[in-house]
């Protein structure tokens, strides 16, 4: 019996480490302030060596478990938590020999209160690996890069829940933690998710109601059908897409000139995710479409991937250039596709993960034969290559940007000792990354004869193939992994853009699989996914945080026993501003537009207002995902928001919350504008007294009604406004608060 | 139940809520402060992981600093050792002879010498020499530590603003503001951690990427601070409205989120917003505060010359005027914690910033006096105030100029092979030279340091070891010094 009850805590207790891996910043914390003091003041009694009153400090597990006198921690409450008591000499009396001082008190208590994490030992801090150690066979059983195999369905004690194949996997984590799941979101909570979700954009009153009365069976999931096949949720998950692949339209640096017609790739995006177009077919195009047997506007358009970097005309040393910017290519698609920093693997074996130096020459070898973004002007100065930049779109609808090869036989590439582009060694031919590889040889690439290919080498539609085959296991973990992240807010792998060992672990690894072969079975299609998980009850459950053993156990959620409050992304926010208005203009493409920017923030220019042209009223109506992305130029409203940066790939969005937020919220001509036109809107739609006008604005803002206690505190505050005097009208004063509101910008 | 709404004047329960919610000027929720109260064992129990620290609570440095605040005054465009503090009497001597010069990478040209038109002579017990553009601030070189021996790696401003800003050549990194907050976190609740100023002829190069946070949370990046109308980005309302009626909307806004709260307890990231526009309504107060000058007695004021008047010699010139304003409200913003002051002289393109491509001189009599006073100003001003001694002040720009004449003119082209920073106050070594350049000034020869140098440097008088300074990023723990090794230069600390 005593047995059984300790396997059970301890396959607890591992799963509490697992599923609550520490941030960076707690890592540090930890490893710099709490651990060193564990060891100095605690492992002598509490240790691997000894464990007096049976209590052992050298784990979080241990720490759970506690000694004679019960638990040592409650993360979260360290006035609750024993060894607290006792460090403070209140009831017990550790360190029995001298007592902690202040500092290191607190130190403790502010570690428990920030959920006592405890980096796992094989994760932090990291061990880095013996260099020219080669690819073993304890580098191919990591996680990531073992071959995906579709996992039974995990038998789970709570019948009725589950809704579909996500929820028995999510649902059989939880039971091994015998925590339960939340209760189901109301109808009102799920319309507007699901909007948010999939269009960015607020549901409108009607629909909520609609929503809320359609009593059919399957009510919700035609709704899901509806908004999939909105084409404003290709602009959504545009969006998304664009973040990972560091798009931008100016290339960066001095003179930070447009990349033109930048802008097809990113309807080429937005069109794809409409279309849904299956990824497999997505990546190759992208990577190859201009070596497609047949090429068509979108294979020659996706290309512009390789186009999407920062470029300076006038780099620091044009030598090195060339190879930063196969490196920017080389990293970014490792990063994007495969999950992997591989460009840590430049100027030597990557430190963490099986991935020589050669792999990565190897890579570039596919991509060497590209003709580069720009060609000389001057001894120092590059100039955009046209010829080089641009191709003809085969449908004969003008020229678009994307890449084209050098003729002749591709250029061999030689490993760089240190990276140093002056210091080349051996000839590295083209290759895939021998971790992924099994078989003998399978990591050399067979590369096509010319003739097939009369333009190109033909190297990169081998590096597609490879890519998107099922011969290794990164590509479709991956992505399944990015449409949950979007999904939930967190990844099921918190780290999107790092599947190696200085990434997260899988938080269910068997469900993250199982997604993947179900992606390849369904053709790769991301919509049937995007209805896979929105349809689990996984998704549908409330985002309350009232379990208090849940939050004990997993504050950080990892293992869904709710969903997640989010706070919409600065182009949600934004777009939802217009959207209440009433002003929003949904034209989708074209180059896009530039809103207009106070001139102080112009100021910060070199040359004030160079590269930002002035764009008609109705276009500043537009949808976010169409304003014109300039690398040194960031349009505030987004930026102080947590927009992506240009510059590289950004596989999650920080959400910080900043007074300089609530003033451009507040003060900034855009919110100013939007204010009155809202409150316009709600005097000529909401006819009558006040009453219905603060019941219309709610209603345009919130989908929903004000309660009798909002009503009559908006009541009061225009009364209020109105005898002061200021120049915005009540009504509008009404209307901007419910714009800044928690609620407004906030997704249960 | 009713909502209850605070009405205008319970400022104790309202700075209590704020202490309790605990949104900094750029940050989110608890503070250290707050978790030695145990707020949140109190009142929040579930809430994200991820959001529960303030990414700019205040932290404490690897080790006892020597500054705890930091004034680097960037020269962009540009300055030229060899007319300021790099005195080469041989340059002079060789002046029009022809040698053979590295221009650019790996590109030699044949060029002629150019002897600095300048004076020069020692100055003070240290005997450091000056060139007679700096009279003012040469009479403090008895504070100045000279580093002569500096090199970077790009002959291009904007990739060398970038290096000098963030340690990279490569856009898309942290700035040194960014990794200062990031280490240290912020004193001041009220006001940015990292504040820019800009010169009003314009930004630098590349603008904003020079105090971009990188692949940091926006939270880190340098607000930009302005000497004209708001100082801060929407400080204020474009319309005509009452400081009532805004007091009267901001707790009207806060007693619905507060409703919107209480029915999803636990959500720190929702406190830590109603609290954000508290903060946000402070600030109207605490910035303008914080630049006004009608409290500072009119002979800081003339010393620092804000009020003097454009010599109108040169279409370009402003006179100390902005600059000089800029000084002093950097004093005033260290007075109020800010860690991290940038001040930028010189902005847009040509002889508007310390670029001189044609005309050392006429860019020397544009620049040299725009500066000058109120630097000196400065450096007595933070001494009478017994503030030089944790304020690290830093001058130099995206690199230095080359000993010859630029294409047969009478100007300098960019130079990163070798050129001067100068460092003051805090931890530094007054009246003291670090390295030294060849006998013409062009390029670092004797202890020479790469710019990473410098860096480590000004992060270990802050506090801060370069080496553990890391904030973790695509697969690598990235550091402002780079990859390559770095030292701390302890030669020019106290």
């Amino acid at each position: 019996m005593r047995l059984v009850i300790f396997f059970v805590l301890l396959t607890t207790c591992a799963a509490v480490a697992d599923a609550d891996q520490p941030t960076a910043d707690e890592r540090q914390f930890f490893e710099k302030s709490v651990r060193p003091l564990l060891e100095a003041r605690c492992f002598k009694c509490h240790g691997a060596k000894k464990q007096q009153s049976h209590l052992r400090l050298d784990s979080r597990a241990g720490m759970l478990r506690g000694g004679d006198s019960g638990p040592a921690i409650k993360p979260g409450k360290p006035n609750e938590s024993l060894i607290v008591k006792a460090i403070r000499y209140d009831e017990l009396e550790m360190p029995p020999d001298r007592r902690l001082d202040k500092r290191e008190v607190e130190t403790f208590v502010r570690w428990i209160q920030m959920g006592a994490s405890w980096p796992n030992s094989e994760n932090s801090p990291l061990e880095p690996r013996q260099p020219g150690l080669g690819i073993t066979d304890e580098d191919r059983d990591f996680w990531s890069f073992i071959p995906i195999v579709r996992p039974t369905l995990p038998a789970i004690q709570q019948q009725g829940w589950a809704r579909n194949e996500i929820d028995y996997f999510v649902l059989d984590r939880l039971e091994r933690d015998s925590l339960s799941p939340s209760t189901g979101a109301t109808k009102r909570e799920l319309i507007r998710r699901l909007h948010f979700d999939l269009l960015g954009l607020p549901p409108t009153y009607e629909q909520v109601n609609g929503f809320v009365a359609d009593a059919r069976p399957d009510a919700y999931a035609r709704l899901v059908d509806r908004l999939l096949s909105s084409p404003h949720c290709g602009e959504r998950w545009g969006r998304h897409w664009l973040d990972v692949v560091r798009f931008a339209q100016s290339n960066g640096y001095e003179r930070d000139d447009e990349k033109p017609l930048a802008w097809i790739y990113r309807d080429y995006v937005i069109r794809a995710m409409n279309a849904d177009k299956p990824f497999d077919q997505f990546v190759r195009e992208q990577l190859a479409g201009d070596e497609f047997d047949t090429k068509t506007d979108d294979s020659i358009t996706a290309t512009a991937f390789y186009r999407l970097g920062p470029w300076d005309d006038e780099p620091a040393d044009k030598r090195q250039a060339e190879w930063d910017e196969y490196d920017d290519i080389v990293s970014n698609t490792g990063a994007v596709f495969l999950g992997l920093t591989i460009g840590c693997a430049r100027c030597h074996d990557h430190k963490f993960d099986p991935i020589p130096q050669k792999d990565y020459y190897a890579l570039t070898a596919f991509l060497r034969n590209i003709r580069r973004y720009g060609k000389d002007k001057s001894p120092t100065h590059y100039e955009q290559d046209e010829d080089a930049i641009f191709v003809a779109l085969p449908s004969g609808r003008g020229k678009t940007l994307g890449v084209t090869e050098r003729s002749g036989t591709p250029p061999a590439t030689r490993l760089l000792i240190r990276g140093d582009s002056g210091n080349p060694g051996d000839e590295v031919p083209p290759g895939f990354l021998q971790v992924l590889c099994r078989e003998p040889g399978e990591a050399t690439a067979k590369l096509p004869t010319r003739t097939r290919h009369v333009s190109s080498s033909g190297r990169r539609t081998v590096f597609a193939a490879w890519i998107t085959s099922s011969r290794h296991p990164l590509t479709a973990r991956v992505i399944v992994n990015r449409i949950w992240h979007y999904h939930f807010g967190h990844g099921l792998v918190e780290t999107p853009n790092d599947f190696g060992r200085s990434g997260s672990r899988p938080s269910h690894p068997q469900l993250l699989d199982w997604l993947a072969t179900e992606l390849t079975r369904r053709g790769w299609s991301l919509k049937e996914l995007h209805r896979l998980i929105l349809t689990s009850s996984t998704y549908r459950q409330s985002s309350l945080a009232d379990n208090p053993r849940a939050i004990t156990i997993d504050p950080g959620n990892r293992l869904l026993w709710r969903q997640n409050l989010r706070r919409l992304e600065a182009e949600a926010i934004r777009d939802s501003v217009l959207f209440t208005s009433g002003s929003l203009n949904r034209k989708m493409t074209g180059r896009g537009f530039f809103p207009k920017l106070p001139p102080e923030v112009l100021a910060t220019q070199s040359k004030p207002g160079n590269g930002w042209d002035d764009s008609p009223p109705a276009e500043q109506a537009r949808r976010s995902v169409y304003i014109f992305v300039k690398r040194t130029l960031g349009v505030p409203l987004l930026e102080t928001l947590d927009f992506a940066s240009p510059d590289s790939s950004t596989p999650t969005r920080t959400t910080t919350t900043t007074a300089p937020q609530a003033l451009i919220l507040l003060n900034s001509s855009f919110i100013e504008d939007q204010t009155r036109v809202f409150a316009e809107r709600v005097s000529r739609e909401a006819k009558g007294d006040r009453s219905s006008q603060i019941i219309g604005a709610y209603r345009l803002a919130l989908a929903r009604t004000p309660t009798a206690d909002e009503l009559q505190v908006a009541l009061d505050f225009i009364q209020r406004q109105e005898a002061t005097d200021s120049d915005l009208p009540a009504l509008a004063a009404l209307c901007k608060l419910i714009l800044n509101l928690n609620e407004f910008v906030y997704v249960d | 139940m009713l909502i209850e709404v605070n009405q205008p004047g319970c400022t104790g329960t309202r700075r209590e809520f704020l202490w309790e919610a605990g949104a900094g000027f750029a940050g989110l929720a608890l503070t250290s402060l707050l978790d030695e109260d145990g707020f949140f064992a109190k009142h929040s129990s579930a809430a994200e992981r991820s959001n529960r620290t303030n990414p700019l609570a205040a932290k404490l440095p690897h080790f006892a600093p020597k500054a705890k605040r930091c004034i680097f005054l960037f020269m962009y465009g540009g300055p030229s050792q060899m007319d300021s503090w790099d005195y080469k009497p041989d340059l002079q001597r060789l002046d029009g002879k022809t040698i053979d010069i590295e221009v650019r990478h790996r590109s030699f040209k044949k060029q002629t010498l150019l002897g600095s038109k300048r004076r020069f002579r020692q100055y003070g017990e240290s005997g450091l020499w000056g060139s007679d553009s700096f009279p003012h601030i040469n009479e403090h070189l008895d504070d100045i530590c000279v580093i002569k021996s500096l090199y970077a790696d790009t002959f291009a401003h904007g990739s060398g603003l970038i290096q000098m800003n963030s340690g990279r050549v490569i856009q898309g990194h942290p700035t040194l503001g960014s990794w200062l907050g990031y280490g240290l976190g912020t004193v001041n609740e009220n006001l940015p951690g990292y504040v820019v100023m800009l010169d009003p002829r314009g930004g630098p190069i590349a603008g904003a990427a020079n105090w971009s946070s990188g692949f940091m949370p926006a939270a880190y990046q340098g607000t930009h601070l302005r000497s004209k109308g708001d100082p801060i980005l929407d400080l204020s309302p474009k319309t005509k409205i009452t400081r009532r009626a805004q007091r009267d909307q901001i707790d009207t806004l806060n007693a619905l989120n507060a409703k919107h709260l209480a029915s999803r307890p636990g959500f720190s990231e929702l406190q830590a917003r109603i609290a954000s526009y508290e903060l946000a309504f402070q600030l109207q107060t605490t910035a303008p505060d914080a630049l006004d000058l009608s409290n500072e007695d009119a002979r800081t004021v003339e010393m620092y010359c804000v009020d003097a008047p454009r010599p109108g010699e040169y279409d370009e010139d402003l006179g100390p005027g902005p600059f000089g304003r800029q000084c002093l409200y950097a004093r005033r913003l260290i007075e109020r914690g800010v860690r991290f002051v940038q001040i930028y002289s010189g902005g847009g393109h040509g002889d508007q910033n310390w670029d001189a491509h044609k005309d050392m001189e006429k860019n020397l009599t544009i620049h040299a006096p725009e500066i000058d006073q109120p630097i000196a100003a400065l450096i007595t001003d933070l001494k009478r105030r017994g503030l030089f001694d944790e304020t690290l002040i830093v001058w130099g720009g995206e690199f230095g100029r080359q000993a010859v004449a630029q294409d047969g003119g009478q100007g300098r082209d960019h130079n990163p092979k070798g050129f001067l920073y100068w460092l003051a106050g805090g931890g530094v070594k007054g009246g003291h030279t670090r390295g030294e350049t060849d006998d013409v000034g062009q390029t670092a020869a004797v202890d020479r340091h790469h710019v990473r140098d410098l860096h480590a440097t000004i992060l270990h008088l802050m506090g801060l070891d370069h080496e553990k300074l890391t904030y973790f990023y695509g697969g690598l723990d990235h550091k402002l010094t780079g990859v390559q090794e770095a030292h701390v230069i302890h030669d020019v600390i106290a």
